[in-house]
């Protein structure tokens, strides 16, 4: 609303030719008086009442609400999340007991999802691939983030030389293809277990974090409120911390989201070139290369895993969108 | 603008050399030895000779500098377990179907998908948009394997007596189709969502505005000034993509028996073959540096912004 500016800043003859047309101006004048007026009185009745305090994350959480997309995101993802939770706990189902006489029993009331190949109930097993996938990615991911925070953090809190040896560093090393070098990293390790894989999905996949961590970082320290805190005694680890890293959280947040699929997707798709946590325990990648040893009789096996993935891709995905309007309005009305 | 391309170019190398160190110090740390084949230990007097061949003898960085000097004569010595054959032998015997295969997929990828794109965003917001944008979204999440396991599934299974498509191999364009579209989806999404984004932001410009208020017909208007703004993103993006199917079809060779390069990576780890892992590692890791040297160069030239700021 830039009205009382227009009217005041406008010379009188002016103003009075075109009231005497009379009609737009008038009316939106009027609008404005009664905004005004309602505001005021709006102010006056919760005058006594405790306003309700406007917090950074509660506003996040309402802008985030009416996206609806995003919201339905977060359903689906927190479905998707309790159902490989709950389901081995109420589920009567012993997922490694082999009987050979139930392989491949097609989707029945007793088998949702049908059976394998040793007759184990992929109901279950999904949940608990889904278990086993959804560990790995949310633990590759934290430390994706630890170490891209870190890097990207004190390159740009540091600058100067340090700042251009860790970026010439990082250039050098972005864009590399990740899965050979988790391959590699596997067969350094010489076995794959949950933390063998953890750091294979690590190792090349924290570049981003760092880099846009870093262009974060030096965004922040040109802020005035920085150099306010400098001026009042405060201490560089505290101005990193207080004012620079906690003004990055929603980044942060919105990463964990952009990162948590493509993560689980590279443990699918090791699993699934055979180089997945050993058996009797499988991952959804593992499930798939189950199903896809079946798939010319049994195509649904493959299928059913294969979707837990990209339900959890797409869901991750809108929420990470929604996120980020949500955390940086900035971004939406620019 | 030389100087640009220059100095570009001088920077690769170092950042070659870091690559083959980082691979170099990776292989140290594998444990076990190469040159024991059966259970027997080695003799010592033959180790001490294989030692002596393969500069195993030497300290750590010295072998390093010899395998650079050998990288850089494009010599990535002898594979460890076929007894006959070089890893350059297995390079050219696997790395030009991979090529082929990668370059028929960003073919697919960009003839479908950047129109896509742009038919999404000039009819924003109807049902043509949401449905491209749905397909692509699709796309975007199901995993390659089962693209791949459903194509073969459909059209080479079921569907066979009408398309005559094999389920594998790489004899033949008939061959060629299944594994291209397998490859080439997620790029093609990635170029119809990239694609529809650039073009929306150019509608929007001033200039879009001022064409059509100067009375240009509507279709030159997308053909002149919005398609050859939007597309510049598409030109830095292809690079990484292209270096990225070429260097990550392990799924799609895998499944559809493809004899190229990242099948054989998967085979190579697994039967232990180092000197292959770390020969294909270091070719694949070339091979994109490349790809992003070409692409800074061509955004330079397309754009002199960035050229300017950054010679």
């Amino acid at each position: 609303m830039s009205e009382p500016d227009v009217v005041s800043s406008e010379p009188a003859t002016k103003r009075r030719g075109r009231r005497l047309k009379g009609g737009p101006l008038q009316t939106r004048r009027t609008e404005f008086e009664d905004t005004l007026a309602r505001t005021a009185s709006a102010r006056g009745a919760e005058a006594g009442a405790s306003l309700p305090r406007a917090s950074l994350w509660g506003d996040a959480f309402h802008r985030f609400m009416k996206n609806k997309a995003s919201v339905v995101a977060a359903v689906a993802f927190l479905a998707l999340l309790a159902f490989v939770i709950i389901v081995p706990f109420v589920s009567s189902e012993d997922p490694y007991a082999l009987d050979f006489s139930q392989a491949y029993l097609s989707p029945s009331w007793d088998h949702p999802f049908g059976t394998d190949q040793f007759g184990r109930d992929l109901f279950i097993r999904t949940a608990l691939g889904g278990r086993v996938s959804f560990a790995i990615g949310f633990a590759a991911t934290f430390t994706i983030m630890v170490v891209g925070i870190v890097y990207g953090a004190t390159a740009g809190f540091l600058g100067g030389h340090v700042d251009n040896a860790l970026m010439r560093f990082l250039d050098a090393l972005y864009g590399l293809p990740y899965l050979p070098f988790a391959i590699m990293t596997l067969a350094v390790f010489g076995t794959v277990n949950f933390w063998t894989m953890v750091v294979a999905l690590t190792i090349a996949s924290w570049f981003t974090t760092a880099r846009v961590m870093r262009g974060q970082i030096i965004t922040l320290k040109q802020n005035d409120y920085v150099r306010a805190a400098y001026a009042a005694g405060a201490k560089g680890p505290r101005v990193l911390y207080r004012h620079l890293l906690m003004n990055t959280l929603g980044v942060i947040i919105v990463f964990v989201f952009l990162e948590l699929p493509g993560v689980i997707l590279g443990e699918a798709f090791l699993s699934f070139l055979g180089l997945g946590i050993n058996p009797p325990k499988a991952s959804w990648g593992t499930l798939a290369q189950d199903g896809y040893t079946a798939y010319q009789a049994h195509p649904y096996i493959i299928v059913i895993p294969s979707l837990c993935i990209a339900w959890l891709i797409l869901s991750a995905f809108f929420i990470a969108d929604g996120l980020r309007d949500a955390l940086d309005p900035r971004t939406k009305e620019a | 603008m030389l100087a640009f391309i220059i100095r570009r170019i001088v920077w690769t190398i170092p950042v070659i050399l870091l690559v083959i160190l980082m691979t170099f110090l990776m292989m140290r740390l594998i444990k076990g030895n190469p040159f024991q084949v059966t259970d027997r230990p080695v003799p010592p007097s033959i180790q001490r000779n294989l030692d002596r061949k393969f500069h195993l003898d030497k300290p750590w960085w010295e072998q390093y500098l010899y395998y650079v000097r050998d990288v850089g004569r494009f010599d990535l010595g002898p594979s460890l377990v076929q007894r006959n054959q070089d890893v350059n032998d297995v390079i050219k015997e696997h790395f030009p179907t991979s090529i082929k295969l990668g370059l028929m997929a960003m073919g697919f990828a960009i003839v479908i998908g950047v129109p896509l794109g742009v038919f999404a965003a000039l009819r924003h917001n109807t049902v043509l948009d949401y449905t491209a944008m749905g397909l692509a979204n699709l796309g975007f999440a199901v995993p390659s394997f089962l693209v791949a396991t459903l194509l073969i599934y459909f059209f080479a299974l079921r569907l066979k007596d009408y398309t005559g498509l094999p389920t594998n191999g790489w004899n033949g364009p008939s061959s060629w189709v299944l594994p291209v579209i397998a490859l080439g989806i997620y790029p093609m999404t990635y170029f119809a969502r990239l694609v529809r984004g650039t073009v929306l932001e150019t509608l929007q410009q001033d200039y879009i505005r001022t064409a059509k208020a100067k009375g240009l017909r509507w279709r030159f208007v997308v053909g002149k000034h919005v398609l050859r703004n939007s597309l510049i993103p598409v030109v830095t993006a292809a690079g990484p993509v292209l270096g990225g199917l070429i260097t990550g079809s392990f799924i799609v060779e895998t499944i559809f028996g493809i004899p190229g390069i990242g099948r054989y990576y998967v085979t190579a780890v697994t039967g232990r073959d180092y000197s292959v892992v770390m020969g294909i590692t270091v070719l694949l890791s070339v091979i994109i540096i490349v790809a992003n040297l070409v692409v800074d160069i061509l955004y330079g030239y397309l754009d002199p912004r960035i050229r300017d700021e950054r010679a």
